[in-house]
């Protein structure tokens, strides 16, 4: 692909200075803003790359096919592109949530691309399984496709366009999302559908580069057997375990988060 | 002009204790970590808890399985990120398990080095509204799903189906157009449609469209529309003017048939009609004057010129009667009234039999090959010699520089196949196909030969109701080869 073009669609922005690169890569229903707390902390020191993904953020909506992105290696494309286009090596992956196992499935596809990966509050697999607990069963994640669907990003977000018909009034669905992450409700399920019925277990074993998981306190969407699993069973793993409660320590707790991301780098 | 109320007169009448307590709303704080900290006494009554249930508790036991998801996933960033949420639709659990529709929005208190210190949260009960809401879903999606019904039935019509504004502006066209014309859904405007229509139609239809659209009144045009492979078929376009329900809007709403076999299949009739006038008339004008030659030999029955003229009125009352019997047989076929009366007879000396005349007055050679002995069918023989002379007055028609004529009889365990070979000039591959199609001729109107085009076809469904095959092999400049064949059973 044409490097500007992929530039451009995924709204790739580089800052900082440094002959080293670290990559961020935002979860689910977010887009790159998510990093804004912890990215004074390296812009010293390394250059440092932030993209959205294909459909989220401020990306080029219009080059999201749904039949692409329907699986995750929709997403590990976007990032090996990403790569590619700016002739990255060795860079240091940082992805939060999903964008764990996108990094890990890139890191096997392309190891040259990639030093290290620092996996923020990752999970192979979401659903429960015999001899695993992913911490949720099917009914659980319907009740939140349930609850997405009638609540992307609050009522009016969901609702106005719904009732009022987006079709004719496609400004109306932009500005009511864009007050968080200006993802599209239709392609936030898609992904969330992605995220969560993947099943990367065994991907696990076939990474061949070092990499960090960051484990939280009380993570109902990474909970702690989860995180334990993904050292277990990746190779070269290391897991620091976090005080820092829910599913978004670098939004609620960046300091500790660069804290533990500073000690895996050097 | 009224004064403003003293502030000291207000206070009294205004107790912010009271308004927090009672407010007709929940309030409620939490840490930065989701901690309970204060309750107001609205949402102690709401949920059913008492100040001591709520305190201490983290904000999240208070929501349902999906709640909580979406409490980590989005209301925590984005309270990070923005330091507001608003209208969040959550479900929170009441002390006696059943639930409580709220909209919830909130507010971070940040101290001076940026820290959230202190979540405030609203929250609305919207349980009625809920059930509106559900209401507004559902007839969204059942009008939805007519829609799709109603698209999926245009689309399964043979029509074309189309809606347009006033103005003429297609804002609807179905499958079948999109085929038609071979394009997408929104192509399709009014110039387009018209740079598909026969030239010669073209200024009739934009005069009867503007003023039918001027008038109110319905449209219906022929007119021949161009296909993907370059041709033009005829169409019949129709469009009504409707009301849409809101606002006494207009549109039209209309249908384009394919009527081209129908135009095609009129235009035949036409011609055959032309050829067959042509072909009786022939033999009535030769009747004719044969008459009144005759009738100038009355007083001279002795005349020599009398048998010969006998000879030609008996070959053309014959002629008419064979064009008679064909229109007969025609007839009878459309009306599928064609009896058959079956029965066990010896194919081989039938057409032995029927040879015999030929022999006599025809100098081809006609060798019969194949089987040889008795050969039992059960069909109508009456029916089958009809075919079978058939072929071979075709064969002398057509093929008259032949010298021979073959036929052969061959069969097998299922049926017996009877074919007739000429040594002519053949017949074009392309034409092949057609020649047994009713009132197809491969000469057209004007031609040497004579006859109504009709005897292959009458064949062909004499063959079809004995349930057998017909068919023909030709190679142009060495023959042709008609053959039929009949179920032994």
């Amino acid at each position: 692909m044409d490097p500007l073009a992929v530039l451009k669609r995924n709204n790739v922005k580089t800052i900082g200075k440094g002959s080293k690169t670290l990559l961020f890569a935002h979860g689910f229903g977010c887009d790159q803003n998510v990093w804004q707390f912890v990215l004074g902390a390296f812009t010293d020191e390394y250059r440092i790359v932030l993209f959205d993904y294909t459909g989220s953020g401020n990306s080029e909506k219009s080059r999201y096919d749904s039949a692409k992105y329907a699986s995750i290696d929709g997403y590990v494309q976007d990032v090996l592109d990403i790569c590619e286009a700016l002739e990255l090596k060795e860079t240091i992956f940082i992805g939060h949530s999903v964008s764990s196992m996108v990094g890990l499935l890139a890191a096997i596809k392309n190891p040259e691309y990639f030093e290290k990966l620092i996996f923020i509050g990752p999970s192979p697999r979401y659903l429960n399984a015999e001899n695993y607990e992913g911490g949720f069963e099917k009914e659980d994640l319907d009740s939140l496709f349930e609850f997405m669907d009638s609540n992307y990003l609050g009522w009016s977000s969901a609702m106005a366009p719904a009732i009022m018909g987006n079709a004719d009034r496609p400004e109306l669905g932009t500005l009511l999302t864009s007050n968080f992450c200006a993802t599209d409700p239709q392609i936030a399920r898609d992904f969330a559908r992605v995220t969560f019925f993947s099943d990367n277990r065994t991907d696990l074993k076939n990474l061949t580069i070092k990499s960090l998981t960051l484990q939280c306190a009380q993570d109902i969407l990474a909970p702690l057997e989860v995180g334990k699993f993904v050292h277990a069973h990746t190779p070269g793993n290391e897991i620091v375990f976090l005080k820092a409660t829910g599913h978004c320590p670098h939004i609620s707790a960046p300091d500790e988060t660069i804290r533990a991301i500073k000690t895996f780098l050097n | 002009m009224p004064q403003p109320p003293y502030k000291a007169s207000l206070d009294p009448l205004i107790d912010l204790e009271a308004l927090y307590q009672q407010a007709p709303c929940g309030y409620l704080s939490l840490s930065a970590d989701g901690i309970i900290l204060k309750v107001n006494q609205t949402l102690q009554r709401w949920l059913g808890f008492s100040n001591d249930g709520f305190i201490g508790q983290s904000f999240i036991t208070l929501l349902t399985k999906g709640g909580k998801m979406h409490y980590e996933m989005f209301f925590r960033p984005i309270l990070s990120l923005k330091s507001e949420v608003k209208e969040l639709s959550y479900e929170l659990r009441k002390h006696n398990g059943q639930v409580l529709p709220v909209l919830l929005s909130a507010i971070a208190i940040r101290n001076q080095q940026g820290e959230i210190t202190l979540i405030n949260v609203v929250l609305l009960d919207i349980t009625e509204r809920k059930v509106y809401e559900r209401e507004i879903f559902l007839s969204k999606k059942r009008a939805e799903n007519e829609k799709r019904h109603f698209q999926f039935m245009a689309d399964q019509v043979p029509e074309m189906i189309w809606r347009a504004s006033t103005r003429g502006e297609p804002e609807y066209v179905n499958a079948r157009f999109c085929h038609y014309f071979a394009c997408g859904q929104n192509q399709a405007s009014f110039a387009f449609f018209v740079s598909k229509v026969h030239p010669e139609e073209k200024r009739n239809l934009l005069r009867q469209v503007s003023k039918s659209f001027r008038l109110g009144k319905e449209l219906s045009i022929a007119l021949r529309l161009l296909n993907t492979s370059g041709s033009y078929e005829w169409h019949l376009l129709k469009g009504t003017l409707f009301l849409k329900e809101e606002n006494d809007d207009q549109g039209w709403f209309g249908t384009c048939t394919n009527t081209d076999s129908h135009v095609l299949a009129l235009k035949e009739k036409d011609e055959f009609i032309n050829i067959a006038s042509h072909e009786l008339k022939t033999p009535i004008t030769s009747l004719l004057a044969s008459m009144q030659l005759m009738e100038k030999l009355k007083g001279d029955p002795h005349s020599p010129m009398l048998p010969r003229l006998i000879g030609q009125v008996d070959k053309n009352v014959k002629r008419l009667n064979v064009l008679v019997s064909d229109l007969l047989n025609v007839g009878q076929l459309r009306e599928g009234q064609l009896e058959l009366h079956k029965g066990l007879f010896d194919i081989r000396k039938l057409i032995e039999d029927s040879l015999e005349q030929f022999r006599l007055n025809e100098k081809v050679e006609f060798i019969v090959q194949g089987a040889q002995g008795a050969l039992k069918v059960f069909a109508d023989p009456g029916r089958t010699e009809q075919v079978f002379v058939n072929f071979v007055n075709n064969a002398l028609k057509y093929a008259s520089g032949s010298k021979t004529i073959i036929i052969s009889i061959t069969y097998s365990s299922a049926d017996v196949k009877v074919s007739v070979s000429d040594h002519g000039p053949g017949i074009p591959a392309d034409k092949l196909d057609q020649l047994f199609d009713r009132y197809y001729r491969v000469n057209q109107p004007g031609s040497k030969y004579k006859g109504l085009g009709l005897g292959l076809y009458i064949c062909s469904e004499i063959i079809k109701r004995h349930k057998g095959q017909i068919g023909v092999e030709s190679e142009l400049g060495k023959g042709s080869t008609f053959w039929f064949s009949l179920p032994l059973r």
